[in-house]
């Protein structure tokens, strides 16, 4: 009988460390991959009251020491962290009954973990590149900008694979780190849309009246309140679709525009239909999806867009931007709306449209969470990423290395 | 015996006096019938190359071109440290019987190699931090000083070149005494010293 496939993760985030993006993605996909089957060692950053090493869903997790002394910089902190994870990974890694298959890195913020410990072992490294430099800082700027962009470049160099989870993104580190076309795979982000099952028993009534009155349809934006993510194309619609229909915009989350939108709402004198939330928890954020009419993802710039799932797992019709990702995961009239990116009329049309054809609503949200369920989920997802490790094997096999 | 030098200075290369320092051990351990590999850091000089005096360098220069601070640099540089160790492993059979790393900057690659692959090592101090930067306690110097302490943590044996030394390096770091060796700097030095050093270390590490 075949053995099962041994892989150790790095990230610098899991739960209950939760920073962005990463922390989620590696938290459902290792356990997605313990189901399917694999043996998954996740080590990652220690965490206040968090044990040194457990089993979660079938995932052996691994806290290491993230250096806490004071460092120079950001920068400098990751690469100290790195010191301490190589080496507290190794011990792991030489300590196991069976050896590791493959190593599976997140990021630059674990790239020299990676790197190293693939020639040491001499395994074959894969890597998620959620986002880049170049793309964050819209170009690169400052020495530490140029250090992490090629860092960034020396980890897909060195990879296997390099794993990104939107068309867009393949193309972007494609173009950022001039890699060739058969090192990049294609493996979306997934949404677990059972977390809202829940909510389905509760009745929300109550919880809607503290938001909205019961006349005005809700206009839900999650995201930070920052340029790229277009929340001031948002709030420039507001007057155009209040014309046409009464709605309550609620805006969840903090950021460094929230004071600045405010004062242009102040100045509409919308006061009575913007509602600035701040930081929302998870359960009662997961309540707002359910009860709204619409959500908005305006963004700028997207490299995946996981909020636009979210809204679809909660059956909360979608509208996004056309740009990055986002035109990925939605199809236009079938499992949401897309309208021109940093256009206000356009933006404004597609709000009305869901806000005021009810049918339409209805068949937007059937299909996408239809889509969900069949291209997003997590356990597709890893099936997917188990085929890339298999392959990544199948050529290694035949290497000096084997 | 079948060892591995690793230090960030290393002829043509040379910054201070340990390049001519670990150029003349090597020698020397190449005299006493030791397979000598040096694995060292050379910007423009990179691969493997059988030197006149019979030890095997490996020069490795850092991939990330453009850094914000020595440790930057310093802990890029360590992966490609480990890459060429590892190639000395594995085109051996996996077998090192002993990493000797001279100062600080290649303690990181020393400790994960020890860890993943059971290599035991050597640190052989030539200077630290506390002298170099005395009365320093910046966030930078202090990593510098936390590397120099793993690599007395972590190391089977650590070697001084003065009794002077040896004595600062207890009361700096609480090493105990027994686990340092002078060894004099002179030209011809005491390469059976060292090789009893050696031999030490490699039988020292336990599961080893």
């Amino acid at each position: 009988m075949k053995r099962s496939l041994n892989v150790m993760m790095f990230s610098w985030e899991f739960p209950p460390r939760i920073i962005g993006g990463i922390s989620p993605h590696v938290y459902f996909l290792s356990k997605s991959l313990a189901k399917n089957g694999v043996k998954v060692h996740v080590v990652t950053c220690d965490f206040p009251g968090s044990p040194a090493h457990e089993v979660i869903d079938g995932v052996n997790v691994y806290r290491v020491d993230s250096y806490k002394n004071p460092s120079p910089d950001f920068a400098s902190w990751v690469y100290l962290m790195n010191l301490n994870m190589q080496k507290e990974a190794a011990a792991i890694a030489a300590k196991l009954h069976e050896p590791i298959d493959v190593f599976h890195a997140h990021d630059w913020l674990v790239a020299t973990t990676g790197i190293g410990l693939k020639h040491v072992f001499r395994k074959p490294l894969l890597v998620t590149m959620h986002s880049t430099e170049i793309g964050r800082r819209d170009g690169l700027h400052a020495a530490t900008e140029h250090m992490i962009h090629e860092t960034e470049a020396w980890l897909t160099y060195e990879a296997w694979r390099v794993i990104c989870c939107s068309e867009y993104m393949v193309q972007h580190v494609k173009w950022a780190f001039g890699l060739p076309s058969d090192k990049l795979a294609m493996v979306p982000n997934g949404v677990n849309p059972h977390v809202y099952d829940a909510f389905d028993k509760e009745d929300l009534g109550s919880f809607r009246r503290k938001y909205a009155l019961p006349n005005e349809k809700i206009v839900l934006y999650v995201g930070r309140l920052v340029y790229e993510k277009g929340i001031h194309v948002l709030i420039n619609a507001v007057p155009k679709v209040l014309a046409k229909v009464d709605a309550k915009f609620v805006i969840v989350g903090s950021g460094y525009m929230q004071e600045q939108l405010s004062i242009i709402v102040k100045s509409m004198g919308l006061e009575h239909k913007v509602l600035f939330t701040g930081f929302v928890d998870e359960e009662n954020l997961m309540r707002l999806q359910k009860v709204s009419d619409v959500s908005i993802v305006p963004s700028l710039f997207e490299p995946f867009g996981i909020v636009a799932l979210e809204a679809m797992a909660a059956k909360s019709p979608v509208i996004v931007s056309d740009t990055g990702g986002l035109s990925e995961i939605v199809g236009h009239d079938v499992t949401g709306v897309k309208v021109y990116p940093n256009n206000t009329d356009s933006l404004a049309w597609g709000i009305i449209k869901v806000l005021t054809d009810s049918k339409y609503a209805q068949a937007l949200r059937e299909n996408a969470y239809r889509a969900i369920l069949e291209k997003y989920d997590w356990n597709k997802i890893a099936q997917q990423t188990i085929r890339l490790y298999e392959s990544v094997l199948g050529e290694y096999s035949k290497s000096f290395w084997a | 015996m079948r060892v591995v030098l690793f230090s960030w200075e290393y002829p043509p290369r040379i910054v201070g006096k340990l390049a001519e320092y670990v150029s003349t051990l090597a020698t020397q351990l190449v005299k006493s019938n030791v397979e000598t590999h040096v694995v060292t850091y050379n910007d423009t000089m990179t691969g493997i190359v059988d030197e006149p005096n019979g030890a095997k360098v490996t020069r490795v220069a850092n991939p990330v071109r453009t850094h914000v601070n020595i440790l930057t640099w310093d802990l890029t540089l360590n992966q490609e440290v480990e890459r060429a160790a590892a190639n000395v492993y594995y085109g051996a059979g996996k077998h090192v019987d002993v990493i000797d790393v001279h100062d600080w900057h290649f303690i990181p690659a020393a400790a994960t190699l020890k860890n993943a692959l059971g290599i035991p090592f050597v640190y052989s101090v030539d200077s630290l931090e506390d002298h170099r930067s005395p009365g320093t306690d910046s966030p930078l110097n202090m990593a510098i000083r936390g590397i120099e302490w793993l690599g007395f943590f972590e190391a089977e044996r650590v070697t001084a070149k003065s009794e002077w030394m040896r004595n600062e390096i207890t009361r700096l770091y609480k090493v105990p005494k027994e686990k340092i060796a002078v060894t004099l700097p002179v030209a011809e030095f005491a390469v059976r010293d060292i090789l009893g050093i050696y031999r030490a270390a490699a039988g020292g590490l336990v599961g080893k």
